[in-house]
């Protein structure tokens, strides 16, 4: 017969959850994404990964929490004239400083990285940037869009881990829930292009188009989320202004691959 | 003695949100809509949700002008336009889904639709079972119907999905029977 201290042991420790904001994806997991965990939200082009993540941010900065998003491939102006209109978004979240966004290459740029190849140092001297960020602006939620165009630079495997374990502790230490944008080519068979990323994470979002039939249908998938029970099931998503909606994907069609 | 479609829609709102299969005469198909989608929207001011793949959703909005219905409280789901490949006019309210096989897609712009309502009152109407079964196995599209009728359900939404008198499988049918919580028929007026 166990003891009480036996039973403890076997039940999950409720964390403290990071609404997302997103009715579908904290319904999948049972309430939000356990607070300071470094997600890796996955997926090849126009699967809505970069969409996901400002809503996350849009959300979290009208509740109120301080968020950052660092834009690696395009400038931040770029991205907010191709994002979907939100009903919900208010301007005065970047004003009053809620919602923050830097350019990834503005952080090169005054780190004085101008080789293509980055260094072990250089690893160092950026994630203590970002950590900065994160205490002088108090950030509760971050996302780093993309972590494959940092790791492009970075090289070699043993660089890409030391950054992926940096950033990881430093943003958990602090308390962040972070998102890591990864792209995968659409025939990819992993979760990340180094293959390095998906180990180190504590939890990956895979986001896919699957075509049945001839139609393309966006898909959502949580693969694994520490600190929570979560539906492993595969969802249809759309971008809406009224945010990312998800209903489950019929399972009656013919099948077919995601890519 | 068959009921007109102005007595059946004055019935249905009388019931609680529920899913109801309503069966309908081919030869009565656009009195059917009209008394349905007038009553509901205009008289009874309901948000109305009209998903459409059977025919255009301009065909009905056409009908629905020459009656002079109001449109501000009616919205389409237009899965049949696209596939068409026909004119690219577009009415503000409706929203348009690429192939009436892409039934997930359908539930998202329901569901929209239901979310920009802030709570309002809604009925959905699918138009039709038998335009949707042309596209889709009766497989998958009983694990839509199960699903969208819950789904709606759990929103206080009314559901009522026309099926066409003599165009419909047993097996859809039956179906129908099961997830429905009641099926109507015009002709005959009486429930089970």
């Amino acid at each position: 017969m166990a003891s009480d201290d036996d039973k403890s042991a076997t039940i999950p420790v409720d964390r403290e959850r990071c609404v997302t904001g997103i009715e579908g994806l904290d319904n999948i997991l049972n309430g939000g994404i356990p607070r300071g965990n470094t997600i890796l939200f996955t997926g090849s082009c126009g699967t809505g990964k970069t969409t996901l993540s400002l809503e996350f941010l849009v959300h979290g900065a009208i509740a109120g929490e301080n968020c950052l998003f660092v834009s690696v491939t395009e400038t931040s102006d770029k991205l907010m004239n191709n994002v979907i209109p939100y009903d919900f978004f208010d301007e005065s979240l970047i004003k009053k400083g809620t919602l923050v966004f830097v350019d990834m290459p503005v952080i090169y740029e005054r780190l004085g990285m101008t080789e293509m190849e980055l260094s072990l140092e250089d690893v160092d001297s950026i994630v203590k940037a970002i950590g900065n960020l994160v205490d002088e602006l108090k950030i509760k939620r971050l996302v780093l869009d993309s972590v494959t165009s940092v790791c492009y630079r970075l090289k070699t495997e043993e660089k890409i881990r030391e950054f992926i374990l940096k950033i990881g502790k430093t943003l958990s230490d602090r308390g962040c829930t972070s998102m890591l944008i990864s792209e995968i080519s659409p025939s990819a068979e992993r979760y990340s292009l180094y293959g390095v990323e998906e180990a180190i994470a504590d939890g990956i979002v895979l986001m896919g188009n699957l075509e049945r039939r001839g139609d393309l249908l966006r898909t959502l998938q949580v693969v694994k989320m520490r600190g929570t029970n979560h539906s492993r099931a595969k969802y249809v998503l759309d971008l809406t202004p009224a945010g990312i909606l998800l209903v489950p994907l019929l399972k009656g069609g013919s099948g077919g691959g995601t890519t | 003695m068959p009921k007109s479609p102005a007595d059946l829609a004055g019935e249905l709102v009388e019931l609680p949100p529920s899913a109801i299969s309503l069966v309908i005469k081919d030869e009565t198909y656009f009195d059917a809509i009209r008394g349905v989608v007038d009553i509901f929207a205009s008289k009874k001011d309901l948000n109305t949700i009209y998903i459409s793949a059977a025919i255009p959703s301009q065909s009905i909005i056409d009908v629905l002008n020459i009656l002079e219905v109001k449109m501000d409280n009616i919205f389409f789901v237009d899965c049949i336009s696209h596939i068409m490949m026909g004119s690219t006019k577009r009415h503000p309210n409706v929203f348009m889904v690429e192939s009436p096989t892409m039934l997930e897609n359908i539930m998202l712009k329901a569901e929209y639709l239901i979310k920009k309502a802030e709570g309002k009152p809604t009925v959905i109407l699918l138009d039709s079972i038998n335009a949707l079964a042309i596209h889709n196995s009766a497989k998958i599209l009983s694990e839509f119907i199960h699903i969208i009728i819950n789904n709606m359900r759990a929103k206080n939404a009314y559901i009522v999905i026309f099926s066409i008198e003599g165009f419909t499988s047993d097996e859809i049918g039956n179906m129908m029977s099961f997830v429905c919580d009641l099926n109507i028929s015009m002709e005959d007026g009486g429930d089970d």
